[in-house]
């Protein structure tokens, strides 16, 4: 597969969610299942005023270091991944530069609200993730990122025993807000249903069945 | 599935009309149906008209728009055709209220339009939400939904 699309750029794909979701510890699942695949990747972080989440990347031994950019947004993780993806795109066509032809680009947020989401101008398809130890009443709040990502990933589901949370309840009302839009439970500690979320991204963006 | 990398040109342009022309007539003209929201992507998986798969991958900087030819052979071709979007229409008993209608969309990141002393916001999705936003400025008829 690598090259087919080269021409086009590779596809990139926006993981998003409030602060502590497990954005990063999904990140670190999904990427020994597309490197498996036989998929070229490449990965950008956005932190606040540090490169943690890269560090923490890079040092995974998952993915070699050097394919691993981080940005640093400043103030507000959103403006730099809606209203002014600019550092983020540059990111990526560096990656591309140094990579390429790459098939995919991963590109992690910094923590946010539930109204963040990502501008298509810098992704091809972004997910949400939220956890479920914030609480089942988060999809009925609404928020953005929940109505309108490609992917919904209610994470932890290992802890919604420990935290009172309904997990039948919570998924319904999460299908709710979302019209039938895509939507998967993950326990990102273990690697529990993180390979429907690998062949949803190798589908719709890669093409791949 | 077919593969798309380029957008061809668009139906309005003359040359490509004609042939467009022909092919309604004695060929197969596909369509893909597409929201506002969609054609912003570069990279998408969609279904014709007519049920063919169709893989899109477009460089960064090609832009899918109302018309767009992404195939034209002697007797096929495929075009994009944009769904109107839904514009939610509302007035405002005054000028405070017209300044607070404008800061709550921009809170909430709405697309809006200018028409006069009406705001209008493009509905994504469900229009429900966006009236269920504004409760509190339509109850207090500070905000009237007019369409
Ligand atoms: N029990 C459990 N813990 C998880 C799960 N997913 C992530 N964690 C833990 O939750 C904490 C936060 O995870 P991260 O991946 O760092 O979260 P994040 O969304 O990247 O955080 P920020 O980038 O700071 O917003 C870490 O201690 C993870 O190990 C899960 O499914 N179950
Ligand atoms: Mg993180």
């Amino acid at each position: 597969m690598s090259g087919q699309l080269g021409h086009s750029g590779a596809a990139r794909v926006g993981i998003g969610g409030p602060v502590g979701s497990g954005k990063t510890r999904l990140l670190e699942q999904i990427i020994p299942r597309f490197i498996q695949r036989g998929t070229n990747i490449a990965v950008i972080t956005n932190d606040l005023v540090t490169h943690e989440d890269a560090i923490r990347v890079r040092r995974s031994g998952l993915i070699a270091p050097e394919r691993v950019l981080a940005v640093e947004t400043g103030a507000c993780p959103h403006s730099a991944i809606r209203e002014d993806p600019t550092l983020n795109i540059q990111a990526a066509d560096l990656l591309e530069e140094r990579f390429g032809p790459l098939d995919l680009i991963l590109i992690e947020s910094g923590g946010d609200n539930l109204a963040s989401s990502f501008s298509l101008d810098l992704v091809d398809f972004w997910l949400f993730v939220i956890d479920v130890a914030g609480g089942d009443d988060i999809p009925r709040k609404r928020g953005l990122g929940v109505m309108q990502c490609d992917l919904l990933v209610i994470n932890k589901t290992d802890l919604a025993p420990y935290v009172g949370v309904d997990l039948a309840r919570m998924e319904q009302e999460a299908r709710q807000v979302r019209n039938g839009r895509a939507m998967l439970m993950t326990n990102c500690a273990t690697g529990n249903g993180v390979d429907q979320i690998v062949d949803l991204i190798a589908r719709e963006v890669l093409f791949e069945d | 599935m077919i593969t798309i990398t380029h957008i061809l040109g668009n139906a309005r342009d003359h040359a490509i009309s004609q042939a467009l022309n022909h092919i309604e007539h004695d060929g197969r003209l596909e369509t893909i149906v597409l929201d506002q929201q969609d054609t912003q992507r570069h990279r998408l998986r969609v279904n014709t008209d007519l049920g063919n798969e169709v893989a899109i991958a477009l460089s960064r900087n090609e832009h899918l728009e109302n018309g767009s030819v992404l195939l034209l052979e002697s007797n096929r071709a495929i075009v994009v055709r944009l769904t109107l979007s839904q514009w939610l229409v509302f007035e405002t008993r005054d000028i405070a209220a017209a300044l607070e209608l404008g800061y709550f969309a921009g809170n909430m990141h709405w697309k809006v339009r200018f028409d006069g002393v009406r705001l209008q916001v493009a509905v994504i999705g469900d229009p429900t939400g966006y009236l269920e936003r504004l409760d509190h400025l339509i109850a207090e008829q500070k905000v009237i939904h007019v369409e």
